[in-house]
């Protein structure tokens, strides 16, 4: 048994300062992720939600070329783009998919401006695909306080709001007419996803970070139909692939090619993905089972 | 207003126009014959071989280099248009090869010139492209060879002044004495020193030098290539400098980000020295005197425990 977990969990695992600080980020951070996301996939706001993480990689290139830490340029631009994306009608549903697209395209041109900046005039080689793929196993303990921060304030304030977001999500007209403030809701809950993605922009990255959003949600919806419960499971969900991610990242580095560990962000992703599909097998069974009786039936 | 098909299709025709119409006049710019006064147009890859360039040329070369820029990464550097057309004029080209300068290539075969000449270190020093470690102008026997070379290709472009590169040659030879002066001298006084690195930058003037670098070059080559190291080296590199294990922490000064930043923050805490070592040659150096201050800055390291951060 212990040898078994010996090759399971390598050596040193929890003694590794890296790995504690990924664990409690990334678990904090995926948390957060999976919470905020529920109401991402009940409001079918999971285009702004990838867009908002998108443009994390604007702020974030742009942190990099100002040599301040990435973390506030994430936060910062995410703030600054969900405001715009309010500004010009991501209310509308009609309109909504052409704010956020409008938004998103120029929020990547400038990140194409600042990486090429980021590669000849400052000296930040790794800004690329520590932006785009995050880079869980080189945050700082002072960063990890800020996470922890930013993490309990998206919390609060999608706990405060839980009640009137769900009306609203459920149906506009009659959150209207219970007094709901729709527009301010969907304003700070578009601010609360922000700043989830962008946290999780530096965990796993600024183009992953959808992963966490939407992932651990949508599996948590098949697994139960009660929403508290889905915000329960949603959060779990997305905690359990993140440390899971981290161990076999860890354990990856005994695997060929030999002293290069594998990325982090791609065990995350894939293990989200696994989830879901995982989740609809139960649906499958059912929808198999009920074949094989109108099979019977009409045989 | 719904749109016509007709506009539509007047529209398309209108911008292939004038996509043909800026096609054709893209077309090759007239080739610059640069020996108007009797100047060979050369060009370094990155600076230090531009350096040595105009050392072996002296008066009849007139050497640019692309890369100079401390602050920028040669590895992921991307050529502007200005560089292209540097070396669309360019008689005589060197670079270092082994992937570190691959944009050269790119360039070169954009703006043919059958008779230019281009020099590639990695080939001259016979070198397989598998070579994990590109910084080869750090290898005491690089530059030699370089000037060999240059001074083969520029008595070819003006024959009248082989006698004149020739001897240029030789005395560059000479003056790198010091510097493999300062090697021996360290290799005997302090063989085996225990040194730190972030990057395989310095990694052949350390190996001459007769360190042992315990930084494994799976961290090392992680760093230059951009991507997060795996957790069990950067524990791996912490430990250097909490156990005093090394005497030296070599610095890649022009490849920095939060965790070579955090590795120079451990070094100087633990009191680490540091040595500073770079892409590009620094300024207010030539070639000689750049490598002989990196052994220095060595030495002083590991005899009295100074930190020579930037030279």
């Amino acid at each position: 048994m212990t040898h078994l977990l010996r090759m399971i969990v390598e050596p040193g695992f929890f003694g590794n300062a890296p790995v504690r600080v990924a664990l409690l980020a990334g678990g904090v951070v995926a948390l957060v992720s999976g919470v905020v996301g529920m109401f991402t996939v009940l409001r079918g706001q999971a285009f702004a939600g990838h867009a908002l993480a998108d443009i994390g990689a604007t702020g974030g290139s742009g942190a990099f070329l100002a040599g301040i830490n990435p973390l506030w340029g994430f936060v910062g631009i995410g703030v600054v783009a969900a405001g715009i994306m309010e500004m010009i009608g991501i209310r509308r549903p009609r309109g909504r998919d052409v704010a956020t697209g409008i938004v998103l395209g120029a929020g990547l041109g400038l990140a194409a401006l600042f990486l090429y900046w980021d590669a000849t005039f400052s000296n930040t080689t790794g800004a690329t695909i520590s932006v785009l793929f995050g880079s869980m196993f080189v945050i700082s303990g002072s960063t990890a306080g800020v996470i922890v921060v930013f993490s309990l304030l998206a919390l609060t304030v999608v706990g405060l709001l839980y009640r009137p977001l769900l009306l609203s999500s459920v149906s506009t007209d009659m959150a209207t007419v219970r007094g709901v403030p729709v527009r301010i809701t969907g304003l700070l809950y578009l601010l609360a996803m922000a700043v989830a993605v962008s946290l999780a922009a530096l965990t796993i990255g600024a183009i992953l970070s959808t992963a966490l959003l939407v992932g651990p949600a949508a599996t948590a919806l098949r697994l139960t139909s009660k929403t508290g419960l889905a915000v329960l499971w949603s959060g779990l969900i997305g905690i359990a692939a993140t440390w899971l991610g981290i161990l076999l990242a860890y354990d990856s580095f005994y695997w060929p090619p030999a002293q290069h560990g594998w990325p982090v962000s791609f065990f995350v992703v894939t293990l989200v993905f696994v989830f879901y599909l995982l989740a609809q097998l139960p649906a499958v069974g059912r929808l198999s089972g009920a074949r094989a009786r109108r099979a019977r039936n009409g045989g | 207003m719904s749109p016509r098909p007709g506009s539509g299709a007047a529209a398309i025709g209108m911008l292939a126009t004038v996509l043909l119409a800026t096609a054709c006049s893209a077309g090759p710019s007239p080739a610059a014959t640069a020996d108007s006064a009797n100047v060979i147009v050369a060009v370094g890859a990155e600076n230090q071989y531009a350096n040595v360039i105009s050392q072996i040329g002296g008066k009849y070369v007139q050497a640019t280099a692309v890369e100079s820029n401390p602050n920028t990464d040669p590895h992921t550097f991307e050529a502007s248009p200005s560089v292209a057309s540097a070396i669309g004029r360019a008689q005589l080209i060197v670079q270092n090869g082994v992937g570190y300068d691959a944009f050269m290539n790119k360039i070169e075969g954009a703006t043919p010139n059958p008779a230019r000449k281009v020099i590639i270190v990695q080939s001259l020093l016979g070198l397989p492209d598998s070579t994990p470690n590109p910084h080869l102008w750090y290898k005491p026997s690089t530059m030699p060879a370089v000037a060999k070379a240059l001074a083969g290709d520029l008595s070819a472009l003006q024959p009248a002044h082989a006698a004149y590169f020739r001897a240029r040659q030789r005395a560059f030879d000479r003056s790198l004495r010091p510097w493999y002066r300062a090697i021996a001298q360290f290799r005997t006084a302090f063989p085996g020193t225990p040194v730190a690195t972030t990057e395989p930058v310095g990694d052949y003037m350390l190996q001459a030098a007769g360190t042992r670098n315990l930084t494994p070059f799976s961290f090392q080559s992680d760093i230059m290539n951009g991507v997060d190291p795996a957790p069990q080296d950067v524990a791996l590199q912490d430990s250097f400098f909490s156990g005093h294990k090394v005497k030296a922490f070599v610095y890649n000064q022009q490849v920095t980000d939060s965790l070579t930043q955090s590795f120079l923050g451990a070094a100087r805490r633990y009191g680490i020295p540091v040595v500073g070592v770079y892409e590009t040659m620094p300024a207010h150096y030539d070639y000689q005197s750049w490598m002989l201050a990196e052994v220095q800055a060595l030495r002083r390291a590991v005899t009295s425990r100074i930190s020579t951060e930037k030279l």
